[in-house]
């Protein structure tokens, strides 16, 4: 392991779980944690890209009556106290729901850096890929390292910035091994001119894996590790903020108290 | 009609990309098994021999003469193998799974119906079935998970969400993001990205050919169908479509009456233009496009979204929907039971009640053919406790004395 790599972590979080202020407390201590960037979830009926205990997470938010304003809301409080990179997650169902281009100004209003949609995608896309592009917060394709080159080659025409490379075939939430297949596929986007940044992620939970991952990619994404650290703590502010850095292999100062 | 995978706005393949290249692979083989006589051959002696079709069609003349309106035919898909038209698209789907290799077949349930005719095709055509079913439907529909198991069809119980349809929907599309390589997802009705409700329709539309070519000279003045999903609707209603008659008519779930949660009406209610599961179509969703809870007597019609094609044609006029309520539903049951001997699956009993109505309003001399999608045996602890709650409870009550005597 290379001690002296960078760590860049972009860890997910979801808006409202497990409450608002809890919701917000966790943001707080990933940032202190010394997160990259944040990637906010907002709370949907039926996230079927994601796993069983981030859908969980976003039952419990949706039935304590969060609602897609509470994340604008969530995001001001955010960004009166911190200038890091946010990346937006929705489905295509609230990200529509109140118009398009309607939800992307309001993200585009708290600074964010870039807009992940899973059920979106390049080609069947709503006009996400260009409107996004256009008002400055481009969308982050979600990609699988078994895709042909024709189709690479159409993900990486659109206007992006950067793109989410899932690592593992399935849903979030079960450890993956970086294995030969996902690194010459990683690779293979590294030798492209004018990449776009690569963030990586889907089952990352070991300070070991982080760092393999980070020799081939900008940042890597934690999830669910994050969401089951979440449901067990008393203090997930806290929890969270001691995983990252454990994530990241940093020692971290205690806090005081 | 049918461009990318559209109808009009409403259709699409809206899925993450990991799902992206499976459904292409299954445009494409379907595309080609359309065209391959051996497919079709196979398909048709399935048809003929496993499944029991021809279905007839019943002229009702004891509802009709009892209506004092319009004549009635009944077309009989219930009696169908497995009790209901879910078998015709999984038995047609299930071929196709085994033309492209695949030794697996997943699928999501609602009533149960589906399951049921899944786990049925696949052991016929000896391929592995996993059938997903949400904890308070296999609650509500438990005889059908007892015959799934009797098939040989795993079914596994889906935890999250509402537990109910929606739910196995989501979980049969997450274990397919990580199978498909081996296995084919089953899905039973004209919904979903594309091909499949494409797919759906060609392999349900054996209902309406047939009904034509059994009418013979009777040109029908309207047609009758209930829609869940829509797919027996679609089915039937096939040879139809083009042209302005006769008036096609899709009844939905009004369960217990307007009002959040009360009912399954998507047309008829308040659908609202959408994405889940990964098409475009109407859905009752809340402002921030979060998926409501629906209620239907009926566990079949009891789903938020309908198919793209169907909300189509309903915004371009050519099917026209109404609502039905639970109890409009049990007085067709009633009716059709006491007048032709026929018990119509709740679902169907929505059609039936449709039925009733619009033959009164068109009067003698015109014709309506409604389709008895399923029989209503497996309703029975539904239909009963609806119809002869105390005396049913009794029976209940001494059975699983004599059960645990035994
Ligand atoms: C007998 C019967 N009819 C109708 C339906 C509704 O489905 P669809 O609208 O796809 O025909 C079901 C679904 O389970 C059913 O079992």
């Amino acid at each position: 392991m290379n001690s002296d790599v960078k760590a860049s972590l972009i860890t997910h979080m979801i808006a409202g779980y497990p409450d608002f202020e809890k919701s917000l407390e966790v943001a707080r201590g990933l940032i202190a944690g010394g997160a990259y960037a944040l990637e906010i979830q907002i709370p949907f009926s039926d996230p079927n890209a994601d796993g069983p205990l981030i859908e969980n997470a976003c039952r419990v938010a949706l039935s304590r009556g969060f609602k897609v304003a509470d994340t604008w809301r969530l995001l001001e409080v955010i960004r009166a106290e911190s200038s890091i990179p946010i990346f937006l997650m929705s489905y295509a169902s609230t990200a529509i729901s109140c118009g398009l281009a309607n939800f992307l100004r309001r993200a585009v209003e708290f600074a964010t850096t870039g807009i992940i949609i899973p059920n979106l995608v390049p080609g069947a896309d709503e006009g996400l890929f260009r409107t996004a592009a256009e008002l400055g917060c481009p969308a982050v394709p979600v990609l699988v390292p078994w895709i042909s080159d024709q189709r690479l080659d159409e993900i990486l025409s659109m206007p992006i910035d950067w793109i989410y490379v899932a690592l593992r075939s399935g849903i979030t939430g079960a450890y993956t091994q970086i294995e030969a297949p996902q690194r010459s596929f990683l690779a293979k986007i590294r030798t492209r001119q004018r990449r776009p940044r690569i963030m990586a992620g889907f089952g990352i939970q070991k300070t070991a894996q982080v760092a393999n991952l980070l020799e081939f990619v900008e940042a890597a994404v934690v999830g669910s590790a994050i969401v089951k650290t979440i449901s067990g703590a008393r203090h997930p502010g806290e929890a969270v903020r001691k995983l990252v850095g454990e994530l990241q292999n940093i020692k971290l100062p205690k806090t005081p108290g | 009609m049918n461009e990318g995978g559209f109808f009009g706005e409403y259709g699409g393949r809206y899925v993450a990309e990991v799902l992206r290249g499976p459904l292409e692979n299954l445009e494409n083989e379907f595309r080609l098994a359309q065209t391959d006589e051996a497919f079709f051959s196979e398909l048709e002696n399935l048809r003929r021999n496993f499944i029991g079709r021809p279905t007839p069609l019943l002229p009702a003349l004891n509802a009709s003469s009892s209506i004092g309106g319009a004549d009635i035919y009944i077309k009989l898909e219930g009696l169908a193998n497995t009790g209901a038209h879910k078998i015709n698209n999984a038995i047609g789907q299930a071929l196709l799974a085994k033309r492209m290799g695949k030794t697996r077949v997943i699928a999501e349930s609602g009533a149960g119906q589906h399951g049921v005719a899944c786990a049925a095709a696949c052991a016929r055509l000896k391929i592995d079935c996993v059938v997903y079913m949400g904890e308070e439907d296999i609650r509500r529909q438990r005889p059908n998970v007892y015959w799934m198991k009797l098939y040989g069809a795993e079914v596994k119980s889906v935890s999250s969400g509402t537990r109910t349809l929606k739910d196995s929907v989501n979980a049969a599309l997450r274990d397919w993001a990580s199978s498909w390589e081996n296995t084919h997802y089953l899905l039973g009705s004209a919904l979903g990205p594309s091909p499949f409700p494409d797919m759906v329709r060609s392999f349900q539309s054996v209902i309406g050919r047939e009904t034509k070519a059994q009418l013979g000279d009777v040109t029908p003045d309207a047609l009758v169908a209930c829609v869940g999903g829509g797919s027996n609707a679609i089915g039937f209603f096939e040879p139809y479509l083009e042209g302005v008659r006769p008036i096609l008519l899709g009844a939905e779930a009004g369960g217990r009456g307007a009002g959040i949660g009360n009912n399954a009406s998507r047309i008829s209610g308040d659908g609202r233009i959408s994405i889940v599961h990964g098409y475009k179509s109407r859905f009752l969703v809340d402002l921030d496009g979060q998926v409501l809870p629906t209620h239907s007597i009926s566990a079949g019609l009891d789903y938020p979204g309908i198919g793209p094609q169907l909300a189509y044609l309903a915004e371009s006029g050519r099917i026209r929907f109404v609502s039905v309520r639970d109890d409009e539903a049990l007085e067709a049951l009633k009716f059709f039971a006491i007048e032709e001997g026929l018990i119509f699956a709740m679902e169907s009993a929505h059609a039936g009640a449709a039925a009733i109505t619009l033959a009164r309003s068109l009067g003698p001399g015109k014709t309506v053919v409604v389709n008895m999608s399923g029989r209503g045996d497996k309703d029975i602890f539904i239909s009963a406790a609806a119809l002869d709650g105390p005396a049913w409870k009794t029976f209940l009550r001494e059975q699983s004395i004599t059960e645990e005597d035994s």
